[in-house]
């Protein structure tokens, strides 16, 4: 217990920590970009919270797989608990997409010139598909095994999305081009710190979020064990 | 009996109890001249091309029909106990899928089949083209492939009518993308070359999803 | 500037809700069973 909770500890301080410097990577050390000004600096943590989505659905197929398998508990904690944790930090690359877009291209919503941000949406409509799901079947056991299905099924969809989102688009031509090849060093540097801390962050949250899990579970034992003793 | 002799019994079942009731033929040709009126009434009168709206319509069309078709499938055998039975029957569960696909491929073509002259007719285009058969051909082994599987978990749910469109269209919306899109080139004449990685698109997306679907299958209808 | 400021408002704004609803779903679990394993002692003696 005690090794545990000093797992949890040194990812609480990590995480912090690596936020804060992130904060000052992007706001002071990195370059204001020549076109777009400050806007340009939302990219770090918008990009940054996608990476965090898309990796947690990934855990959260793993999680299925190793459920399916083995059929261990814990597994399944992990898989629900990453969904909420993406969808919390979809829903961030949604809002700040979005956000972004009106600062760049004038329109909340840019169908045609960004379809990322299309696909992005589409990962949140899913994992909320997955959401909804849990709520809806009865009976702890089999609502694993239905979300594990299902996290599997959405997770290989995602590509597919990715390439027709993609290649929807191109008919169209390209306006600009975000991210552009050409991210200067210390701009790079910053994204690429920006995606460790987030991926820290993400784990710690992670950590959290899946005692939460195993606390649900223990009371749902306590429970069955006192409705038991009362029938018996 | 060997394993394709248990899939054609599953299918042919299927298809003698449609054949004695004939509701799923009726119901959908209401459906689809219902769905042309609306959608008349709300793009046509605005639009001096039909062909640029009728992929999308058609595609609608066919997404909606689909789901009416699939959540009805195992909701009759749930209704009658029939799923426990075939359940309980002795056999390969992937048996259970296939047979189950094959029977929604072919309920779903045959709804497709039925309104394509309709389409022809009431939107003055000829829809019914070799290439434009080849493709929704394709995008309808996607729709049965996954909304298989997902009406089966949707049929465990509480409010299943609501569940299945809600856990299969973010799925097949790759589908709906791609068919529209190769709809819309057939409409235009664009040369084949043009819209051949779509068609490709369109079977990778089948083979992998009938390989995932039937792979997990039987996590989905044990116990 | 206000977009700059309005992204990352939104972010940590986001980041702080989900972390609090955590703490106090952990929290609630955490009292709900220290009285549930009273509850089963009790019922034991």
């Amino acid at each position: 217990m005690s090794k545990s909770l000093r797992i949890e500890d040194v990812l609480n301080w990590l995480s912090g920590l690596s936020m804060m410097v992130a904060l000052y990577l992007v706001f002071v050390y990195a370059p204001t970009e020549a076109t777009m000004g400050h806007v340009q600096r939302i990219f770090y943590f918008h990009v940054s919270s996608a990476w965090v989505g898309f990796f947690a659905f990934l855990v959260t197929l793993v999680g299925g797989i190793a459920y399916l398998r083995g059929g261990n508990r814990d597994w399944d904690t992990v898989a629900l608990s990453s969904v909420e944790i993406g969808l919390t930090f979809t829903a961030m690359a949604v809002i700040t997409g979005s956000i972004w877009a009106k600062a760049t291209w004038n329109a909340w919503w840019p169908w045609q010139q960004e379809p990322r941000l299309v696909l992005v949406s589409i990962l949140l409509l899913l994992y909320l598909a997955y959401l909804m799901l849990r709520a809806f079947v009865e009976g702890e056991e089999r609502k694993a095994r239905f979300a594990a299905v299902y996290g599997i099924v959405a997770f290989v969809s995602v590509p597919f999305t990715f390439m027709s989102v993609r290649w929807w688009q191109r008919l169209h031509p390209v306006v600009f081009e975000r991210e552009g090849t050409h991210l200067a060093p210390a701009m790079l540097a910053t994204f690429l710190f920006c995606l460790v801390a987030f991926t820290i962050l993400y784990f710690t949250l992670l950590l959290h979020r899946s005692r939460l899990g195993r606390l649900a579970d223990q009371a749902e034992g306590l429970k069955e064990r006192l409705r038991t003793g009362e029938g018996g | 009996m060997s394993f394709l002799n248990k899939v054609l019994a599953i299918v042919g079942k299927d298809v003698v109890a449609e054949l004695r009731t004939k509701e799923m033929f009726s119901s959908m040709l209401v459906f689809a001249l219902l769905v042309i009126v609306i959608f008349s009434f709300s793009f046509e009168l605005r639009v001096e091309n039909v062909a640029q709206v009728a992929p999308g319509i058609l595609w609608v069309t066919f997404v909606f029909a689909s789901t009416l078709e699939l959540n009805r499938s195992l909701a009759m055998e749930m209704e009658n106990g029939c799923l426990d039975g075939l359940f309980l029957a002795p056999m390969d569960r992937s048996a259970i899928y296939f047979g189950k696909m094959l029977g929604n491929l072919i309920f779903i073509s045959a709804i497709e089949a039925l309104m394509l002259p309709i389409f022809s007719v009431l939107f003055d285009l000829n829809l019914i083209l070799p290439s434009l058969l080849l493709t929704i051909f394709l995008g309808t082994i996607g729709f049965a492939a996954v909304g298989t599987l997902l009406s089966a978990i949707a049929v465990n749910t509480r409010a299943r009518e609501v569940m299945l469109p809600v856990l299969l269209f973010p799925i097949i919306l790759p589908v709906v993308i791609s068919a529209t899109k190769v709809t819309g080139g057939i409409l235009d004449g664009v040369p084949l070359a043009d819209w051949a990685h779509w068609l490709r698109f369109l079977v990778a997306f089948d083979i992998i999803f009938l390989a995932v679907s039937y792979m997990t299958f039987d996590f989905v209808v044990q116990g | 500037m206000g977009y700059l400021f309005a992204a990352y408002a939104v972010f940590w704004g986001l980041t702080f809700a989900y972390v609090f609803t955590i703490a106090s779903r952990q929290k609630r679990l955490e009292n709900e069973i220290e009285a549930l394993s009273r509850a089963v002692k009790r019922e034991e003696t």
